[in-house]
């Protein structure tokens, strides 16, 4: 068969790339607004690092970073186009805020954004395409080949646990506190095509499956998978989906130092063989994190014990210290560190702010001054 | 006394509670009819309802309905300004100057091809230039009531609203200083010409002031609760407008500052953005048939082509600024034409101001409304369908099932 487009593109290795969803609110009850195309139009005047692109809502933009080989200069670009975004929302009078989930905004109210693919899929998906405003980062690591990206992909499965409590940033939906750190990955969990990728051992073997699934005419390309992690050949690169947008860029860019120092930990020590396992257990430890973040308890495939997550992480982030140092990733990781051994996610701030005014338009227009950069967390 | 004398005597007086009730019903058919059978916005049913019970009509509304009537058409407009003051927002003309500069332009060519138009046709200067004050401003209770019956949300909205919050300001100022030239006209004596208008705004602003401060400081005490803020502010409402007739002052201008304040000062965001149209809807439809009852129809004859020409006039001061600037403010290609089409409808709520001013000199008084209500008249009809047009040409407009 002819699949140009799943020939693996090779890409430097351990380079990473964000991309990053985020909401946009009106400026008089915060909930969400539906200016996308007009942002975007003002934002094309201006000459930005990266991209700036429609998602499928009309309350929602992506923002794409570059590539990079370190934090500093990924966190340097996202905060240009912060305060780039920032400025043109301005000029429209509408906010952008960071976090997996919109407080309180109806799904119902939403409007799919003009595109012919949006319209297919909310075709397809029905009521779950106007459930799917929800805001997600998405980190790239490259790869030299296919073979070494399904590895990668592997094991970085036996760290979505990892990378959702981390980011959770969703404990709210639909006006409700929904008990979950991260309730955003319950609705991807809605979607036939999501989940991980299937336990094959090289791109030989992806392709096989992939040919079988679009022979049967479940899926065209590669974006019609909604997994947690996928290869992506085009850009030669693994991607990782299962983080909430965090409520800054600074952690947006500590949570891509993070990802692209186990990525090096990984693909230089190759410290574990895949393991069919971890799919065998992955739904429920993905849930425990979901519910629970940093506090979650789950089983670990390798050794088949119960683990503490965030006992974990900071085993993990003592772990990654060379490596960290070798990208000059060290600063961010120390920076991780102290916020994980305080506790401190960004669905706990959402719960403090929400605490504090007892409003979710309050706790919505605080998250979007954050973003913005117009207070400190 | 016979055995049935618990019953009512024939024929029936009918009461002013009843014709009200009555009046509502026909107004708010009216504007289902027009929405189902004519897709047209139901504020054009209220206002033909208006016309057909009104002096122009059956004549149905005398003035005991009015004055029945009276205290729902205040709240209304109340109701109206302090929302359309709540769109404001003066962080947002700091951020897109262009749109600070699309307001000002707006109204300055209003008022100048209105004022320049009728006086070319042999219209009295004093009575262009009142008429063009009053032209300046964009129905704010058209383009609200059309916003909220499309749930339309977007950029062609907010700054219609933005420019009509805008226009209306300038215009009630404008009117206000219209009222010193009156009272030059006619000879009064310089320190009523000078201080009448300066009392009348310094003291709604000061009212608009203290009421959204109260405001403010009585939502931080109830906290964030939307039903008992919304009572908060409707007892506010009221209350200012009650207020603003004692002390004589505008309601329009206070009730204006109330929403601008409100919005503007409220740093410590303590107020909710409560939706009123739930409760509002009711007031709206009295506000529409009761203002166009008033309106007739024959002043068309006589008002009908310095009309057309005010409306033309209006129409081109107010396009040429808002094709001419928004492009370089924040707004999408392709808006600004859309936007022309929003700030067509016009009111005849700064009328009122130089009312109480201008009764004080009936003469002056009934050449001005001739003109000035014919062509109310003409955009009251025409002013809706362009809204709800552009609105939904913007795609802004909630989807239809």
């Amino acid at each position: 068969m002819e699949r140009p487009e799943m020939e693996f593109k090779s890409s430097p290795g351990l380079s990473v790339g964000v991309e990053l969803e985020l909401q946009i609110l009106n400026s008089r009850d915060y909930d969400l607004a539906r200016d996308a195309l007009d942002l975007i139009a003002l934002l094309e005047k201006t000459k930005l690092p990266g991209e700036v692109k429609p998602e499928i809502t009309e309350s929602m933009i992506e923002l794409n970073s570059s590539i990079h080989n370190s934090h500093d200069t990924l966190l340097a670009e996202l905060k240009t186009l912060r305060n780039a975004v920032t400025q043109a929302a301005q000029r429209l009078n509408v906010r952008i805020a960071g976090g997996g989930s919109h407080a309180f905004h109806l799904w119902a109210d939403r409007r799919i954004y003009p595109t012919e693919r949006f319209n297919h899929l909310l075709k397809l998906y029905g009521y779950l395409a106007k459930q799917f405003t929800i805001f997600g980062q998405h980190v790239h690591i490259g790869c030299p080949d296919g073979d070494t990206a399904i590895y990668l992909a592997h094991i970085f499965s036996r760290y979505v646990p990892h990378f959702i409590a981390l980011s959770a940033s969703s404990p709210f939906q639909q006006g409700e506190d929904t008990a979950y750190q991260s309730s955003r990955l319950n609705t991807v969990s809605a979607f036939p095509l999501s989940g991980h990728l299937p336990f094959v051992q090289s791109w030989r073997e992806f392709l096989e499956y992939f040919d079988k699934m679009r022979g049967y005419g479940i899926v065209e390309s590669m974006k019609d998978f909604y997994w947690d992690i996928r290869p992506k050949p085009e850009f030669g690169t693994v991607e990782i989906r299962v983080f909430d947008t965090p409520l800054t860029v600074e952690r947006a860019a500590l949570i891509a130092a993070y990802v692209q120092s186990l990525a090096r930990y990984i693909l230089n020590e190759r410290p574990l063989a895949p393991e069919a396992d971890v799919y065998t257990l992955y739904n429920y430890n993905r849930f425990q994190a979901c519910r629970h973040g940093l506090k979650a308890t789950l089983v670990d495939a390798y050794t088949q014990r119960p683990v503490e997550l965030r006992a974990e992480i900071i085993e993990t982030l003592k772990r990654l210290a060379p490596h960290a140092a070798a990208l000059g990733n060290s600063e961010a990781l120390a920076s991780l560190k102290f916020e994980v051994e305080a506790d401190r996610s960004d669905a706990g701030w959402l719960r403090q702010a929400y605490q504090e005014t007892k409003s979710l338009n309050d706790v919505a227009r605080l998250q979007s001054d954050l973003w913005m950069g117009l207070s400190r967390p | 006394m016979t055995s049935q004398g618990f019953l009512p005597q024939l024929p029936l007086t009918v009461n002013a509670l009843a014709l009200f009730g009555l009046l509502l019903l026909v107004g708010l058919i009216g504007g289902e009819f027009a929405k189902r059978v004519l897709r047209l916005p139901r504020v054009v049913g209220y206002v033909v309802v208006g016309l057909l019970l009104g002096e122009s009509g059956l004549g149905l509304l005398n003035a005991r309905v009015v004055a029945e009537s009276w205290i729902f058409v205040e709240i209304a407009l109340g109701l109206i300004l302090f929302e359309l003051g709540r769109r404001l927002h003066f962080a947002w003309l700091l951020n897109d100057r262009w749109l600070l500069a699309t307001g000002l332009l707006e109204s300055t060519l209003c008022f100048g091809f209105i004022y320049y138009a009728l006086t070319y046709f042999g219209v009295q200067p004093i009575y262009a230039a009142v008429a063009a004050a009053i032209g300046v401003s964009t129905s704010p209770a058209v383009v609200l009531l059309v916003a909220q019956e499309l749930k339309a949300e977007g950029q062609v909205t907010e700054r219609a609203l933005n420019l009509t919050a805008m226009n209306s300001v300038i215009a009630f100022v404008l009117t206000t200083m219209m009222i010193s030239v009156i009272h030059q006209e006619y000879r009064a004596d310089f320190t009523m010409a000078l201080l009448h208008p300066i009392y009348l705004l310094a003291g709604s602003l000061v009212l608009g002031y203290i009421a959204s401060g109260a405001l403010i400081m009585l939502s931080r005490w109830i906290g964030k609760h939307a039903e008992r803020q919304l009572a908060v502010m409707l007892a506010l409402i009221v209350f200012t407008i009650g207020t603003a007739y004692m002390l004589e002052l505008s309601t329009l201008i206070a009730l204006m500052a109330f929403g601008v304040f409100s919005r503007n000062l409220d740093t410590r965001h303590d107020l909710m953005a409560v939706d009123f149209s739930m409760i509002a809807q009711m007031f709206y439809v009295v506000l529409f048939v009761m203002s166009s009852a008033k309106l007739h129809v024959i002043d068309l004859l006589t008002g009908g082509l310095i009309a057309v020409v005010f409306v033309l006039a209006r129409f081109a001061g107010k396009s040429i600024a808002v094709m001419g600037l928004t492009y370089f403010s924040g707004a999408r290609r392709g808006s600004a034409g859309l936007l022309c089409l929003a700030l067509t409808p016009m009111s005849g709520l700064a009328l009122a101001m130089v009312q109480g001013t201008a009764n004080l000199y009936p003469d002056f008084s009934a050449k001005l409304s001739a003109t000035v209500l014919s062509a109310v008249l003409i955009l009251e009809l025409i002013g809706p369908i362009a809204v709800q047009f552009a609105l939904k040409r913007a795609g802004e407009a909630k989807e239809e099932k």
